[in-house]
């Protein structure tokens, strides 16, 4: 009854259009990504240079610094995103008058451009006419400027990014824990397990997947990330993440062989860390009941 | 378990409390843009003033004019409208064969829709460059510059997203359903049209809505793949900061202008953004 | 058609990776670890030893990964 060759019809026209306008571009980046390109050098062709690029990628210190940078603002970012979606969720859980009214605030800056978003924290954040600098250095006798400081570029980028995305952790939860069976947490507590106990070994097993997909989605787009930041601090030091170092070596540089092999390392690194994201939500470790 | 009535007051102070300063937080930086949209340049600098002084609607009435905007605008609403209806309805079919066919290696197939969402756009902006340049013509007309190519385009990060959403959704239909509607004699479409659509609606509404936000908020494609006839409304935004040699109070009536629609959309649509975002966590 | 779905319960569950693999799997596995050492290779070996070596390696150990994951 159920045809094989239906299902790949049905699938066709997604595949069609992801392999023009995915996987078309992918492998002429791989192409590229071992060749020298620049168009401004004084041959400006495509030069095979087999592993050259690779080799020179490895002891790139700012692509390296670049990684470690992404990696922290990733970490930071989506670990305090998770925590504050969870309470948040675990907020709207309880009913009270006017609930619907916060959520819908609350899920605002989801709506909000990224591009648009960086302009906001700018108006923030500029020296001059901004309220955060003033307010600090008024307040706290701070000096915050994230045009010199790097640290507090990179700070400034995480509260951004948590500003922006926490609304989308926070629905995805809320969704998962409305989705979780009263019986077991009734049970529990009548066997007389704290609320720790409740939470650690009924909510959040089963809460699993949902936070795992949740995590999952955030590091794909948080790794991305190019125009928030950019619009924020124009790319200054501290947040040189990836996708703004390759920016900046693709464009104003027009290195695009280098730019190209960078993008495949950092398509790369992300492909492994999601691919053992997503063999931990579909269950497959061995010994577990799948 | 019997709360006294003061316990009960005390938790709903707290609750208030907390939603409040989460309100307050979420809702400073949109109003900072607000009240830099409600001024003139020269009352833009010196001591920052949160309050609203006075309104100030000339940075706004600049920005409706501008017959740049309004084609902008324009052509924001058609491609991520086009877009979100495309990828709904590619979704869908493809979410049902993934669910309910037994393809080889479907949980692979699964996994690279998926990796087409992480691309670094940067580097992969020049083979798009090119295809939409040389490679996709027909005569004199390329995809350079037009909304069709645009629509496309976004289909290669929202696809996968759309999937995702919708996997868990049609997993959790029970398979008997479809069979029962096949026995009663529907065929593919009927299948889908009397059983999944309805059964998947709160997952399908999330879909379209999420993907014409991610459309309608997309950057660096819509800037480097466009140039005249087809720019969108958040290039138009990154335009002021260069070319007009940041003129923030415009800059900022146009972001607020950008939010309203988007905004406008989640808030009709709210009750379906829960029901519909659960990824596969109702599967028993 | 039963049997068949058996067999192939079984052709995913042996090996000695921690878990459930198809071959795809077990090929996307190969070539994620052999990019891997030739990166770390460029980075730390090849003063001493030429890439080829790295080649070598990682076909090996494709090749396990492969037949017995």
């Amino acid at each position: 009854m159920r045809n094989p060759r239906t299902g790949w019809l049905l699938l066709s026209p997604t595949l069609i259009i992801l392999l023009l306008f995915g996987f078309a571009p992918f492998l002429y980046v791989l192409f590229v990504g071992f060749n020298q390109w620049n168009v401004f050098s004084a041959d400006d062709g495509l030069v095979f240079n087999g592993l050259d690029n690779f080799r020179r990628l490895v002891f790139d210190d700012d692509f390296l610094h670049s990684v470690g940078l992404t990696a922290r603002f990733a970490i930071f970012a989506i670990g305090s995103e998770i925590v504050l979606g969870f309470v948040l969720a675990q907020m709207l859980t309880r009913n009270f008058p006017g609930k619907s009214l916060f959520r819908i605030i609350h899920t605002l800056p989801l709506m909000v451009a990224p591009i648009a978003v960086g302009a906001i924290w700018r108006l923030l954040v500029i020296p001059g006419f901004g309220p955060v600098p003033f307010f600090l250095d008024r307040w706290f006798d701070l000096k915050y400027q994230i045009g010199s400081y790097p640290d507090q570029a990179l700070w400034t980028s995480v509260i951004m990014d948590v500003w922006h995305w926490t609304p989308f952790v926070t629905l995805t939860m809320l969704a998962g824990l409305s989705a979780i069976p009263k019986e077991p947490v009734e049970q529990a507590k009548v066997d007389g397990a704290s609320r720790f106990q409740v939470f650690w070994y009924v909510t959040l097993p089963f809460l699993r997947p949902v936070l795992l997909t949740t995590v999952f989605i955030r590091i794909m787009d948080a790794i991305r990330t190019v125009d928030e930041v950019w619009m924020l601090a124009g790319g200054g030091p501290g947040t040189r993440f990836t996708g703004i170092y390759i920016w900046r070596v693709v464009f104003p540089r027009t290195d695009y062989g280098y730019g190209s092999s960078i993008s495949l390392i950092t398509l790369y690194l992300t492909i492994v860390l999601c691919w053992l994201l997503f063999i931990a939500i579909s269950g497959r470790r061995k010994g577990e009941v799948a | 378990m019997t709360i006294s009535l003061r316990q009960r007051a005390w938790r709903l102070f707290v609750t208030y409390g907390f939603w409040i300063f989460t309100t307050i937080v979420t809702l400073l930086p949109i109003w900072w843009m607000f009240v830099v949209s409600m001024r003139s340049r020269v009352e833009l600098f010196g001591r920052p003033n949160l309050s609203l002084s006075r309104f100030f609607v000339e940075n706004y009435a600049n920005v409706l004019t501008d017959s740049a905007f309004q084609r902008y605008m324009t052509n924001s609403v058609v491609v991520s409208t086009s877009n979100a209806l495309l990828v709904m309805a590619l979704a869908l079919l493809a979410t049902y064969a993934l669910s309910r066919y037994k393809l080889t290696g479907r949980d692979n197939i699964f996994f690279w829709l998926i990796t087409n969402r992480m691309a670094p756009p940067a580097a992969f902006l020049l083979p798009l460059y090119i295809m939409f340049t040389r490679t996709f013509r027909l005569g004199d007309w390329t995809l350079y510059d037009t909304q069709i190519g645009l629509i496309l385009l976004y289909c290669v990060f929202n696809l996968p997203f759309a999937i995702w959403l919708l996997k868990g959704v049609i997993d959790g239909i029970p398979i008997e359903l479809d069979d029962a509607a096949m026995i009663d004699g529907a065929g593919l479409w009927g299948v889908l049209r009397h059983v999944i659509i309805p059964l998947a609606a709160p997952g399908l509404a999330v879909t379209g809505i999420l993907s014409w936000v991610f459309a309608w908020n997309e950057y660096l494609f819509a800037a480097n793949l466009t140039s005249v006839q087809a720019r969108t409304i958040t290039t138009g935004l990154a335009e002021f900061v260069t070319v007009t040699g940041t003129n923030w109070g415009e800059l900022a009536a146009m972001s607020m202008l950008t939010l309203i629609p988007s905004a406008i959309i989640v808030i009709l649509a709210q009750r379906y953004i829960v029901m519909g975002l659960t990824f596969g966590a109702v599967k028993e | 058609m039963q049997e068949r779905q058996e067999q192939q319960e079984k052709k995913e569950i042996g090996g000695f990776l921690p878990f459930y693999t198809n071959a795809f799997d077990r090929v996307f596995i190969s070539v994620v670890i052999l990019i891997g050492i030739h990166l770390l290779w460029l980075r730390f070996m090849e003063a001493a030893l030429p890439i080829e070596v790295a080649t070598v390696i990682s076909l090996v150990i494709g090749y396990f990964v492969v037949r017995r994951g």
